[in-house]
């Protein structure tokens, strides 16, 4: 079981950086789970694609003129260096060997491999790519094994430009995405492309779900265009305007995996994602954990929340503590035991399906993880594998049923008791 | 405690690599966008334009011929691009390309094969635009190159 933490010391104003400048100190762990979050992209689904354009430039003897005539060619031997070299720099970032120079490496050399030849362009390698780059302003010097160590403390702070720089530049890419939409004549009110999309084939349940989503489009392709133009420039604008910076958060997360699950994979939507990790708390411990420091189970429990705490935001609160201030009974210490910022507590099961909330970071690797690990097994044909994704989401979705069902009928009867009031 | 306040010429070097940075992402996107003088719309590769194009489909059959004879397969075509095929035609997508790239690829391509070969043959590549073809463009086009180059 973790100790209590020290805090963020004076310089940094931890968790609470509102407001903070452009040069002044924040909490480093926000940019570091964003670096540890684009690097298993980046092994998972970068430096293999970009690996195998390497492999076949290198392996064909005719190439079209790079993008810029002082582009060198890439050579057999120094094709095989460089996929050896991306390998390695994906492996430093993930663990924090040199980040800023494996991340402005990854960044150089994939900005290489697209000049090279147009054909290995895509808008979702370009913004990964720009997000590497930004990644490699870092200096955040949170190592992986600093990140997920159980005894820690959390003071890591570094200069908040980087950050800055990510929220400005999704801004941009969500501004000229709308922008594109509002003078691109398949766009605009006619939504003619809207009308063409098609889906990625998926498994029952999701395809269900995807041809009425596809229905939907087909019956009003204007509107919906009309939508996702106003949907992207609100975005645009939520990430600049911090008052905005919550709802645009929900509403990003929204719309990207409703286009991962329900249109077109793709990494854009992961890489977004990841990005998004710059607008949330970060080192406040506001979100307190209840526990008994004689149980082993307790102890064993907070040793594992506390490895996946990389935004560092659970603090632990000794059992006989919790009891005495009023958030947890004695029978309640033997489970999870939850309690946020703003003194709403969670017990149990409740609790639970709160943890992907609290620590996104390790959520997003296990999801990463199965996206691109299912992809690899699917198209290996080794079944509808590139499910396992939503399965993972559907799954713990579901465990919000109840609490929705719940809620819904708490609304219900309340307006069904004043109906009856008023008609006596 | 890791982290270190910018102050001095760090500050500075940050502060310019700002601008530059901000600078580059606004510019960029907005002139690929925005042909210059006319600001004409266009689509353009590194313009943040996701999901903006109905997505060319071409067939393109790779061959070679002698003299008025049938079309031959053109040996090793997979030495010269890797995944090539000759001379049954192959499906593609000019997902990020413009017809214009799409062309020069195969117009190089085959003017590469005659120079490389110099076999007397005629080296050809039959471009068939099936899906959204580019406005304005033939749906069929093909280039040859020969011995004569």
């Amino acid at each position: 079981m973790p100790g209590p933490r020290a805090s963020a010391g004076g310089e940094a104003d931890a968790g609470t950086d509102r407001g903070a400048g452009w040069f002044s100190l924040v909490p480093a762990y926000r940019l570091a789970t964003l670096r540890v979050c684009l690097a298993v992209a980046t092994l998972a689904f970068h430096v293999p694609k970009f690996n195998g354009f390497i492999d076949r430039y290198v392996g064909s003897a005719f190439h079209v003129p790079p993008a810029l005539p002082l582009i060198p060619p890439l050579t057999q031997g120094g094709g095989a260096v460089l996929m050896i070299l991306n390998y390695v720099a994906a492996s430093g970032l993930l663990l924090g060997l040199g980040p800023r120079l494996c991340a402005w490496f990854l960044a150089a050399t994939g900005f290489y491999v697209i000049a090279l030849d147009p054909e290995h362009y895509a808008h979702n390698a370009q913004f990964h790519l720009t997000l590497l780059a930004l990644i490699g302003c870092s200096s955040d010097r949170v190592s992986l094994w600093r990140l997920i160590r159980a005894k820690r403390d959390s003071g890591d702070t570094c200069p908040a430009w980087p950050e800055h720089l990510v929220r400005i530049q999704l801004s941009i890419v969500f501004f000229y995405a709308a922008l594109d939409k509002v003078f691109n004549p398949h766009w605009s009110v006619s939504g003619t492309l809207l009308a063409t999309l098609g889906a990625r084939d998926h498994a029952f349940g999701l395809a269900w779900l995807q041809s009425v989503n596809l229905a939907v489009i087909r019956a009003f392709p204007g509107a919906i265009s009309v939508l996702t133009t106003a949907l992207e420039l609100f975005l645009a604008v939520a990430f600049l305007v911090r008052p905005l910076w919550r709802t645009g958060v929900v509403v990003a997360f929204a719309f990207v995996v409703y286009l991962e699950f329900l249109l077109r994979p793709g990494v854009f939507a992961w890489d977004t994602l990841a990005a998004l990790f710059v607008f949330v708390s970060t080192a406040d411990q506001g979100w307190r954990i209840v526990y008994d420091p004689q149980s082993r189970a307790c102890r064993w429990s907070g040793t594992i929340l506390a490895r996946l705490d990389w935004l560092r935001r659970l603090r632990w609160v000794p059992a006989d503590d919790a009891v005495r201030v009023g958030h947890a009974g004695d029978e309640e210490c033997m489970r999870l035991h939850l309690v946020s910022p703003h003194g709403r507590a969670y017990h149990g099961f409740n609790a639970f399906r709160m943890l992907p909330i609290i620590l996104p970071g390790p959520f997003f690797v296990v999801m990463v993880l199965a996206r691109f690990g299912g992809g690899f097994l699917g198209s290996r044909g080794y079944g509808p594998w590139y499910d396992l994704p939503f399965l993972v989401l559907a799954g713990w979705l579901l465990l919000w049923v109840p609490g929705v069902a719940r809620f819904v009928a708490r609304l219900v009867y309340a307006a069904a008791a004043r109906a009856m009031v008023r008609t006596g | 405690m890791t982290g270190r306040d910018v102050r001095g010429w760090r500050r500075h070097a940050a502060t310019a690599f700002i601008v530059a940075w901000l600078s580059v992402q606004i510019v960029v996107p907005l002139v690929q966008k925005f042909e210059i003088p006319t600001f004409r719309y266009r689509w353009a590769r590194f313009g943040w334009a996701m999901y903006s194009r109905l997505v060319p489909r071409y067939e393109v059959r790779l061959f070679r011929v002698r003299g008025g004879g049938e079309a031959e397969p053109i040996p090793n075509i997979e030495r010269y691009v890797r995944g090539y095929r000759s001379p049954e035609p192959m499906p593609m997508l000019a997902l990020y390309v413009s017809e214009d790239e799409v062309h020069d690829r195969f117009s190089r391509l085959v003017s590469y094969l005659a120079r490389e070969q110099r076999d007397g043959y005629t080296y050809v590549a039959r471009i068939r635009w099936t899906d959204y073809p580019p406005a304005g463009a033939p749906t069929v086009v093909e280039f040859r190159a020969g011995p004569a180059g």
